[in-house]
């Protein structure tokens, strides 16, 4: 009954099933390139019977490839979903995934423990500062500063009151880590370095099991809420008087922010640039601001460019990775600046 | 609930924000006022006495401190904040810019009350946003960019998404800042037929007196020494446009129903004349701040004659042909 209306919609789903397509392809790529290239045969056989496939090749990709791709997967999806939350609800495009404070905290957590409490105890910690301990240490600081931000939430009406809030927040947490680095020794500093330039590759199957659940409860929440985000985007007061319960509502999402991007960096690192960029770039190419759209489009969008990183990361056919957090910097911020150049009007939230 | 008018009550309501660390800040008490379904009301009063402050509490945006708001007899505090908003819809002063947002998405707001958990839109919710857009005269912008529209059309889509949450009530704060005279007057003749056609009750505040004057059906006046309310022309019986701003640099002239800004007289001129020259050269004269009599001896003499208009002062006789001409003329 509405032209433009239908038009959009078939758009819409065409563009989905390109992007899908896209991201079957890179997910094999991903599993197929390496420092060995495992035969697509190969890879199906791995996957799908184990007694047919070689002992070797179903190492690589079910120890290894497998569970990197589906890190990417996840990591990609969970920061680009916060991202968008966190724009759409402080309306402001520079708003990302950290916003909040959340990878300061997990910084803390971390600098606490590798700079600070491993130094007591000297040498030989830092065997220990494999993927586990720092995991749950960067999951409590990032906890902690969710909860924080949880009751400040419920305190303080003005959401550009928590924004500040939460760059200043970062601010000081930076200023703390940078003391910490000052007095810690070399091999120590080195762990923190290495730790924030994030890493696909140290997250195990084990703890897989901790991050899907953790996705999939933060993809659930931020489901529950596309409808009150939609009415974000008139701010707050239009929410209000379109019957939304800003607290409650603003509770859930950060509580679903937290949890993806608390997660993803608590395991892999802060990864930056994704959770800003990928929300800005399914605004243009499915030119809509519902988030009826955009969540499924940012959780594909934000994989795809997350397996491309990874692919490019492991530099196919050489023994060494790249640090995934440069990858993505530098693939996606001259992305980013071409479509702000080119379509500033898009490139807006509010 | 839209076939059902609504009754707005403000019973000695006292209203302010809460600070921190400090006693509540009342800002306005004391009020009574009333609307009935099918009226337009605007709330007038100066920069900072609290008119959106009191909006925002009819809204239920915040709390009131004592007294009542009562919606058909219901107190507002009492009602569930997704039923007012099925009762009351609300226009703010905000721009709101939003891009890859249509005319149709920021219209179908409107209907968030009545969808399901994720928003999708029936045939009935799409008609109603379709006929919302037809009310205001935005038929076949449907899908513009909410961030292409002018000032006015914006302010038509946000009207038009007031409509389509089909509330009994609705408040606007301040519909008409930031737009040209004609803009302003067609909503406000817009919203006077929605209250008319629909039986809407129509709270708005404004700072556009002549006009509001001129369209709406009641007037609610805050002034620090007091509050009023009735029709426009009670409001100037009575005295309230005089005290409404009242200083030594503006007053309110009875006769037009405006107000002026008050000037020392440069100098007596009489003038004389007749039709529309006669009229606007007069209001040339008073822009500029002179005094004009009738019969008291003037200090020069203009008469206006089709498109001439001649100066005479005791022996000096000059011609000019634009009223501009004239002017400069005196000025020197």
């Amino acid at each position: 009954m509405n032209p433009p209306q239908e038009h959009k919609k078939s758009s819409v789903r065409a563009v989905f099933f390109i992007l899908g397509v896209l991201f079957l392809l890179l997910l094999l790529a991903d599993l197929l390139l390496g420092s060995v290239i495992v035969p697509l045969k190969q890879i199906f056989l791995s996957v799908f019977s184990s007694e047919e496939s070689n002992a070797t090749f179903r190492t690589i990709v079910l120890e290894f490839r497998l569970p990197k791709a589906i890190t990417a997967i996840l990591t990609g999806a969970a920061l680009s979903v916060s991202g968008l939350q966190m724009q759409t609800v402080f309306r402001n495009p520079l708003a990302g995934p950290f916003v909040l404070g959340i990878s300061a905290g997990a910084s803390l957590g971390v600098a606490l423990f590798v700079l600070g409490f491993s130094s007591v105890f000297a040498f030989g910690v830092v065997t220990l500062t494999g993927a586990w301990p720092l995991a749950i240490v960067a999951w409590i600081g990032s906890f902690l500063v969710m909860l924080l931000v949880l009751y400040v939430s419920t305190r303080v009406n003005d959401i550009m009151t928590i924004l500040i809030l939460g760059i200043l927040f970062t601010s000081a947490v930076s200023a703390i880590v940078s003391i910490l680095q000052y007095f810690s020794n070399e091999s120590m500093l080195k762990a923190f370095i290495i730790w924030t330039m994030g890493s696909l590759g140290s997250v195990t199957n084990a703890q897989l099991s901790v991050m899907a659940p953790a996705f999939i409860l933060g993809v659930f929440l931020a489901f529950f809420k596309i409808k009150d985000l939609n009415a974000f985007l008139l701010g707050e007061n239009y929410a209000r008087s379109l019957g939304v319960n800003i607290i409650s509502s603003r509770i859930i999402i950060f509580l679903s922010t937290s949890l993806l991007a608390g997660t993803i960096t608590a395991f892999c690192g802060p990864i930056g640039f994704i959770g800003i960029a990928v929300p800005h770039i399914c605004r243009v190419i499915f030119k809509t601001s519902n988030h009826l759209v955009l969540v499924p489009a940012v959780i594909l969008t934000g994989s795809i460019v997350m397996l491309f990183s990874d692919i490019v990361s492991q530099l196919p056919g050489m023994q060494t990775t790249l640090p995934i957090n440069s990858v993505t910097a530098i693939i996606g911020i001259p992305i980013i600046m071409w479509m702000i150049i080119k379509n500033k009007k898009f490139a807006s939230v509010s | 609930m839209s076939e059902q008018g609504f009754n707005i009550e403000l019973d000695n309501l006292s209203v302010g924000y809460e600070q921190s660390g400090a006693k509540p800040l009342e800002i306005l008490s004391g009020i009574n006022f009333s609307a009935c379904p099918g009226e337009m009301v605007a709330l007038i009063g100066c920069n900072g006495i609290g008119k959106s402050t009191l909006l925002r509490s009819l809204v239920g945006f915040q709390d009131y401190f004592s007294g009542n708001i009562k919606l058909n007899g219901d107190e507002l505090k009492t009602v569930d904040s997704r039923e007012v908003a099925q009762i009351i819809s609300f226009v703010s002063t905000e721009n709101i810019r939003v891009a890859n947002m249509t005319v149709f998405d920021l219209v179908a707001f409107g209907r968030f009350p009545y969808t399901n958990w994720i928003g999708r839109l029936t045939a009935e919710d799409k008609q109603k946003v379709s006929e919302a857009i037809k009310k205001v005269g935005l038929s076949g912008f449907e899908s513009r960019q909410t961030i292409q529209l002018s000032d006015g059309e914006r302010q038509r889509a946000m009207i038009a998404r007031a409509l389509a949450q089909d509330t009994p009530v609705i408040i606007l704060d301040e519909p008409t800042a930031f737009l040209d005279v004609s803009n302003k007057y067609e909503i406000f003749h817009l919203l006077q037929i929605l209250a008319k056609e629909k039986g809407k009750t129509i709270i708005l505040s404004t700072h556009d007196l002549n006009i509001a004057l001129r369209e709406v059906d009641k007037l609610w006046i805050v002034t620090e020494t007091g509050n009023f309310q009735g029709a426009p022309e009670d409001a100037v019986l009575n005295g309230w446009l005089n005290q409404l701003f009242n200083n030594e640099n503006v007053g309110f002239d009875l006769q037009e129903g405006e107000y002026f800004f008050k000037k020392d007289f440069k100098a007596k001129v009489k003038v004389e004349g007749e039709g529309l020259s006669l009229i606007w050269t007069l209001r040339a004269f008073n822009r500029l701040g002179y005094q004009i009599v009738m019969k008291a001896s003037p200090d020069f003499l203009v008469s206006v004659n089709e498109d001439l208009w001649t100066y005479q002062k005791e022996d000096v006789k000059e011609t000019f042909g634009s009223i501009y001409e004239l002017l400069m003329f005196l000025e020197k």
